[in-house]
């Protein structure tokens, strides 16, 4: 018989106080190992949202954004001129368009409105150049794009309202989309160089299944025939409805060479944002570019999920405490109710630290057990304890988030902007702009239970039982062996 | 040899000090069988529990074979309980949830002696003092307590020590098997040259031992003996 098989044998010697402490340290080390989860969780989506849309700058013409507003359109020159900035560490320029399907498009020119607003383009509205296509939109034009599009059309000629939604075609200066996050590309190749005009698309899903189209298929921009490189999944239905050519190819297609719709700027850290967002302001001119934080919403994500982690580590220290002093007071309670007995061992040779094993071995058989039923319990409790955290901090990130995304919509045209640029002819607002998502990419962080986290967690519970014994421990080195003549 | 000079061991309960021990000094020659008798609450124990190092004395002294106990730090008294004395308690003090073997086994545990070899021993022990078999892997607690005390005195045996000390060793025997552990520790003294000092009430026992002691009001006259050894 060993001092480890005595150990255990003294750890059952009690059954139900056994099973009664294992049940009370497995409700702390479960609560412990959930925390644990939890705050990976978190953290590894906090990090995911710096590194997407933590550290852009949105870079618009001046007094214009989307289809509202006029001024200059940004230039390849200015998108040199913001990368030569300091903490810059990449810019995308954009060029969007607008692609109408071909027989909406022949309405419009039937009934005399022209393709491009007052202002030849780059007036109000002026922002993207529509052509035409021979695609259909995914998206149906719904009471939204209804309303939108007959406030659109009264302003011209009040005929037939367009009931084909136009579809978002974007030039891209590298292989992310509009808001500078990466593309999801499901299937397919992505445009391979960025920078050459080729007659190659990126088409999201809902408007490739909508049209038939698979990667290799082809269809028509202007009467150019273009190729299917690549399907994309954007995650929103808004976003799907769109097609990604290269930066050049958008902008031979809208005959406006060296223009860009928008920046993306990246900056290389989250704390540099600020800075640099008034250092490209300042390089580019208030006269001629708005720099905007496109993130700001995130950001307030980003810091009620910081806070997220931080409750998360807080109750993962207090519970692991929990479960420290758990194992403390028992063992002090057993070596009080052991003094005799320490005291025979004593007294037949036993060396202090003999018996000081024992009792921390003894604590270390409960500990195991105890993380045994609570590894069950925290991956059974995870996944609810996480979502719990985060849906009670995101409820108010998500209001935020949405009124927000109103206003920042116009970036982007949300599906409701009609034929014919008008001035104010499609509201902000409504399905949410490229931002809407936020509240989404909060609700979807997953408490996956990775064994590596567990296996951390449970290192740290035996490292704090080891300590939570060891004052016990010792106490047995103070027992002397006359108490072996004391009675019980 | 064991030489006890002048060993005093006092008890404060409230504001009366007791002296169970005040003032005892013997000598013992190794290979000897004593006893000590005495009245109930005489200091048998507690002079015992002084010359097992399981407590240090008021004052006084404790050599054995020229090592004074009162010179050794913690460590080494641990040292000389472990491989030195056998103690055969009065209340046999066993592990309650080991077995009779495994209680056995223990001082031979922490002397290091290997796991084979100690089983080995332990079952002969066991054996030795009549244990049945079949009672060898039984848990202690559920032993009787004539079969807790050859136990007892099987584990004060394991680690063949140069001193038993044995507390009342017959006291819940009856006469055969109480003939018989005498006979054991007598034949341990002749043929090991294990000393042997036991506290007993068993008049008879007392007479088998070749020196007997009696323990009155804290001090130890030996008794004359006309009859020799058996
Ligand atoms: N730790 C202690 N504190 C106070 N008094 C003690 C202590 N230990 C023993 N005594 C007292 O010392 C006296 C001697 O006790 P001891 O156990 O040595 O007697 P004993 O001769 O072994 O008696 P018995 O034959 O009944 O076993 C008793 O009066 C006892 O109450
Ligand atoms: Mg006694």
């Amino acid at each position: 018989m060993s001092v480890l098989a005595r150990s255990v044998g003294n750890a059952f010697r009690n059954k139900i106080r056994t099973a009664a402490v294992v049940a009370v340290l497995a409700v702390a080390i479960g609560l412990a190992l959930a925390m644990l989860v939890a705050n990976q969780a978190v953290g590894a989506k906090v990090q995911e949202l710096n590194a997407s849309v933590g550290t852009t700058l949105t870079v618009n013409p001046a007094g214009g954004q989307g289809f509202e507003g006029g001024g200059e359109p940004l230039t390849t020159a200015e998108a040199e001129t913001a990368a030569s900035v300091a903490n810059v560490t990449s810019v995308v320029g954009t060029k969007a368009l607008r692609l109408q399907t071909a027989t909406a498009g022949t309405t419009d020119s039937a009934t005399g409105t022209t393709q491009q607003g007052p202002g030849g383009g780059f007036g109000p509205g002026g922002q993207q150049a529509t052509v035409t296509t021979n695609l259909t939109a995914a998206v149906d034009a719904g009471t939204l794009g209804n309303r939108n599009g007959s406030a659109g059309t009264t302003g011209t000629t009040g005929t037939q309202p367009v009931r084909a939604l136009p579809i978002t075609a974007t030039g891209i200066g590298a292989e992310v989309d509009s808001t500078g996050k990466a593309l999801d590309i499901t299937s397919g190749t992505g445009l391979g160089d960025y920078t050459a005009a080729e007659a190659k698309t990126l088409v999201g899903t809902s408007l490739a299944e909508k049209n038939s189209l698979t990667v290799g298929s082809t269809f028509t921009i202007q009467d150019k025939t273009f190729t299917v490189a690549g399907i994309f999944d954007a995650g929103t239905t808004f976003g799907n409805n769109a097609v990604y050519v290269t930066l050049p190819e958008a902008q031979t297609l809208a005959e406006t060479p060296d223009e860009l719709s928008s920046m993306i700027v990246t900056v290389n850290s989250m704390e540099n944002v600020d800075s640099t967002k008034t250092a490209v302001q300042d390089a580019l001119g208030t006269d001629k570019a708005d720099v905007t934080q496109g993130q700001r919403n995130l950001e307030t994500a980003v810091s009620s999920l910081d806070s997220v982690k931080n409750i998360s580590m807080v109750a993962f220290i207090a519970a692991l405490a929990t479960a420290g002093i758990i194992i403390l007071l028992i063992m002090v309670m057993l070596v009080r109710e052991r003094r005799r007995e320490i005291g025979v061992l004593k007294a037949i040779g036993a060396r202090n630290r003999t018996i000081g094993l024992q009792f921390v071995l003894e604590s270390l058989v409960l500990v195991a057990l105890g993380s045994v039923v609570g590894a069950v319990i925290a991956s059974l409790a995870s996944g609810g304890i996480a979502s719990a955290l985060i849906s009670s901090n995101s409820t108010t990130t998500a209001a935020t988030t949405t009124q927000r995304g109103g206003g920042l919509a116009g970036a982007m045209p949300n599906g409701a902007v009609p034929g014919g640029g008008l001035p104010g002819g499609g509201l902000p607002g409504g399905q949410g702009g490229p931002f809407g998502g936020a509240s989404q990419l909060l609700t979807s962080v997953t408490a996956s239970v990775s064994p590596g986290v567990l296996a951390a967690g449970i290192a740290a519970v035996f490292a704090v039982a080891i300590i939570g014994a060891l004052v016990p421990a010792l106490l047995t080195a103070r027992i002397r062996p006359i108490e072996v003549l004391r009675g019980e | 040899m064991i030489v006890v000079k002048d060993l005093v061991r006092q008890f404060k309960s409230g504001d009366r000090t007791i002296k169970p021990v005040n003032g005892v000094s013997f000598e013992l020659e190794k290979g000897s069988l004593a006893s000590i008798v005495g009245k109930s609450g005489s200091g048998k124990s507690t002079l015992l529990s002084l010359l097992g190092a399981l407590d240090k004395p008021t004052s006084g002294d404790v050599v054995v074979d020229g090592v004074s106990l009162a010179g050794l730090p913690d460590g080494k008294l641990t040292e000389y309980r472990r491989r030195d004395i056998g103690f055969v308690f009065q209340q046999f003090n066993l592990i309650p949830n080991l077995s009779a073997v495994d209680n056995v086994m223990l001082p031979m545990e922490f002397a290091g002696v290997r796991k084979a070899a100690r089983l080995q021993r332990a079952k002969e022990l066991l054996e030795q003092v009549q244990l049945d078999p079949e009672k060898h892997s039984r848990r202690t607690n559920r032993l009787s307590g004539g079969e807790q005390q050859r136990v007892a005195i099987a584990r004060a045996l394991a680690n063949e020590p140069k001193l038993i000390l044995a507390d009342e060793p017959t006291g819940n025997l009856d006469e055969q098997t109480g003939e018989h552990i005498i006979e054991l520790l007598s034949s341990l003294s002749r043929d090991h040259n294990t000393t042997i000092l036991v506290v007993t009430h068993d008049r008879s026992l007392a007479k088998k031992t070749e020196r007997c002691f009696r323990l009155q009001q804290g001090r130890l006259t030996e008794e004359v003996r006309t009859e020799s050894r058996r």
